[in-house]
């Protein structure tokens, strides 16, 4: 077994599609339903890859992000952000955020919208862990 | 100075008298006679006319009685000899003022014409006085009128309608305010017809409780009604009466009303451009749900994919499953959007709210056995068959339930006995309270706030964000209204009131 692929969404559905892709192209799935989960198990299986939805209950895909990437311990694990919102939009909620204030983030290095194929989906996360 | 006219048949006695009345300051002319007094009262018109009784000819009784017809005002001072006293009587009854004895003493005369001269004095004053007290009356009937008048321009030129009634509720004005909102002409209902003729039944009853009550409420608050126009077109108003009273006299009513047609055609007008706003509004709300239910159906594909590939039944079912749930929840997508896109009028139909309440816990009573969630019936038995819309209430009742049992379903607290219980009561003015309440999540405020949001859902995927505006729309077209309760972490009580009608009154 190679590294591990942590996928956090809220929809079952999306689970179940992300991490077979993860486990059909031999990689270790993980899954969390939350942004709080998440980043639990960020901190305790320190996984390569991050799958991140954006719109999800208990602490969105904006906070994880921004919270993973102004945490030097974490500000390396890799992510892709997998979500209905358009780049642009999350783009500009984090923007918002920094103009309250708050620390810049980058911009994040993968970002797919959904729907996404599963062929697109598993060449992005070769690339990223690549 | 006073003007005096002496009359006496006695030369010397004209002579002396006015002599010395002159230099008391009077103004005297003479005459000889009766007849030549009274030529010269005409002439020259005097306030005091002294006239001794007995004379040739006309005698001073006459001359009084002609003065006093010419000019009543005039003070008459009799001068009378011995043994005159029975005429000196007889004078003063025709109005003489005053009478001296012959020989006249200066004293006695300029006391009679003191006398004289207050009198004078007192009528002018009194005279005066009337004068002034007619201009007075005039002004003030002058100002009366046009007040009058103003009061009258002002009820005819308000624009709200004004109809004014005596004690006995008949009408006494209608103003053409009145006319435009209910059709008639002033002419035929001006005191002709009772209030009760043009007023709903619980208007008129509101005067008549208020004209017979023993302590008087003047006002009738404001509030909302519909009148029946004279061609039968029901007509939406803002309603307030008043009691007249002067005392404690009842004297008649005015009532108010505002045209609220066109408000109402605003508000319509309104609600349906917001509702169309909003849809415009989140298009990028909707494409969400849409992306999302379209990366489920990727999903469920490729897991069918991978299943066929390596012969994986367990694949296979999975992804076909999530294929049905994509399909599911377009289909829920769609008819939520339609239903809320859609105007709609509520459709009554003689139905039994219990039946339809039973039906829908029916529906879900399968999925409460499965989520471990008791089911509570708890219906009114007093409500029987009654008219209003089966679909708005079996729709509306069905989005609470689920709602309901979501709460159960999310909660975490998993010490609870999750209860959801579903209750109908008659309430007064014909209408009915379905309530619908569970001890699951309750609600943050934040997630109450948002409750009637488009596309805001705290169910992620599972939800399409429509239902509860869905649910507030049927209720508002209803002619109902809703009412959330709810406490975080302990549950949620939803109170949804719609009126109904009964068969008599199906029109």
């Amino acid at each position: 077994m190679g590294k591990k692929v942590l996928v956090v969404d809220d929809d079952p559905d999306v689970r179940l599609f992300n991490t077979t892709v993860v486990e059909e192209n031999g990689y270790l799935p993980l899954e969390a339903e939350n942004g709080e989960e998440g980043l639990q198990m960020i901190k305790s299986e320190k996984p390569d890859l991050v799958i991140l939805d954006v719109l999800m209950p208990r602490q969105s895909g904006i906070r994880l992000y921004r919270e993973l990437k102004t945490n030097a311990s974490l500000r390396d694990v890799k992510i892709l952000i997998l979500s209905g919102i358009a780049k642009k939009t999350f783009l500009r909620s984090q923007q918002a955020l920094t103009e309250f204030g708050e620390n810049q983030v980058p911009e994040p290095e993968f970002y797919l919208e959904k729907p996404v194929d599963a062929d697109v989906l598993a060449a992005t996360i070769k690339k990223a862990l690549g | 100075m006073t003007k005096i006219l002496l009359i006496d048949d006695e030369p010397d006695i004209l002579r002396v008298l006015s002599r010395s009345l002159r230099a008391d300051g009077y103004e005297i002319s003479t005459a000889a006679s009766g007849t030549e007094g009274l030529s010269e009262f005409e002439h020259t018109p005097a306030e005091v006319v002294i006239t001794d009784i007995k004379m040739p000819g006309m005698d001073g009784i006459e001359v009084l009685k002609r003065v006093k017809t010419m000019n009543a005002d005039t003070e008459v001072i009799i001068i009378t000899g011995h043994g005159d006293i029975d005429k000196a009587i007889e004078a003063l009854q025709y109005g003489a003022s005053d009478f001296i004895n012959k020989p006249v003493r200066d004293e006695a005369l300029s006391i009679a014409l003191k006398r004289a001269g207050e009198k004078i004095d007192i009528r002018r004053r009194l005279k005066e006085y009337t004068q002034n007290l007619e201009g007075k009356i005039e002004t003030a009937t002058r100002e009366l009128r046009r007040r009058t008048n103003f009061l009258s321009k002002l009820v005819r030129s308000s624009y709200e309608g004004i109809v004014a009634t005596d004690e006995h509720l008949r009408i006494v004005v209608f103003n053409p305010g009145a006319e435009r909102i209910f059709g008639h002409i002033q002419e035929e209902v001006l005191n002709s017809r009772s209030l009760s003729e043009i007023l709903p039944e619980e208007l008129t009853a509101l005067f008549e409780r208020a004209m017979n009550a023993e302590k008087a409420f003047k006002e009738l608050p404001w509030r909302e009604a519909a009148i029946r126009s004279k061609s039968g077109e029901s007509i939406p108003v803002m309603f307030s009466g008043t009691i007249l009273v002067e005392g404690s006299n009842k004297l008649g009513t005015v009532a108010f009303f505002q045209d609220l047609r066109e408000i109402k055609k605003l508000q319509h007008e309104l609600v349906h451009s917001e509702r169309l706003a909003a849809i415009g509004q989140t298009v990028a709300g909707l494409a969400h749900g849409i992306k999302n239910i379209l990366h489920g159906l990727k999903g469920g594909s490729y897991l069918v994919d991978v299943g066929i590939a390596k012969k994986n039944n367990e694949k296979l079912r999975k992804g076909w499953d999530m294929v049905k749930r994509a399909i599911e929840r377009t289909s829920d997508l769609v008819m939520d959007l339609l239903s809320y896109s859609k105007e709609r009028q509520a459709q009554y139909e003689p139905c039994a709210p219990n039946a339809i309440a039973a039906e829908v816990c029916d529906l879900v009573r399968g999925r409460a056995e499965q989520e471990h969630t008791e089911l509570v019936c708890e219906f009114d038995p007093t409500i029987g068959q009654v008219l209003m819309d089966p679909h708005t209430l079996h729709t509306v009742l069905l989005n609470l339930l689920s709602n309901a049992m979501d709460a159960c379903l999310f909660d975490q607290d998993t010490g609870k006995r999750w209860q959801v219980k579903v209750r109908t009561a008659a309430e007064p003015d014909r209408k009915l309270r379905f309530e619908v309440s569970d001890n699951g999540t309750g609600m943050s405020d934040e997630v109450k706030q948002k409750l009637f949001t488009s596309f805001y859902s705290t169910k992620g995927q599972r939800g399409t964000g429509l239902g509860m505006l869905v649910t507030h729309k049927l209720v508002e077209e209803h002619g109902g209204r809703i009412e959330v309760q709810t406490t975080f972490g302990q549950g949620t009580t939803v109170s949804v009131w719609l009126p109904y009608r009964t068969e008599n009154q199906a029109a």
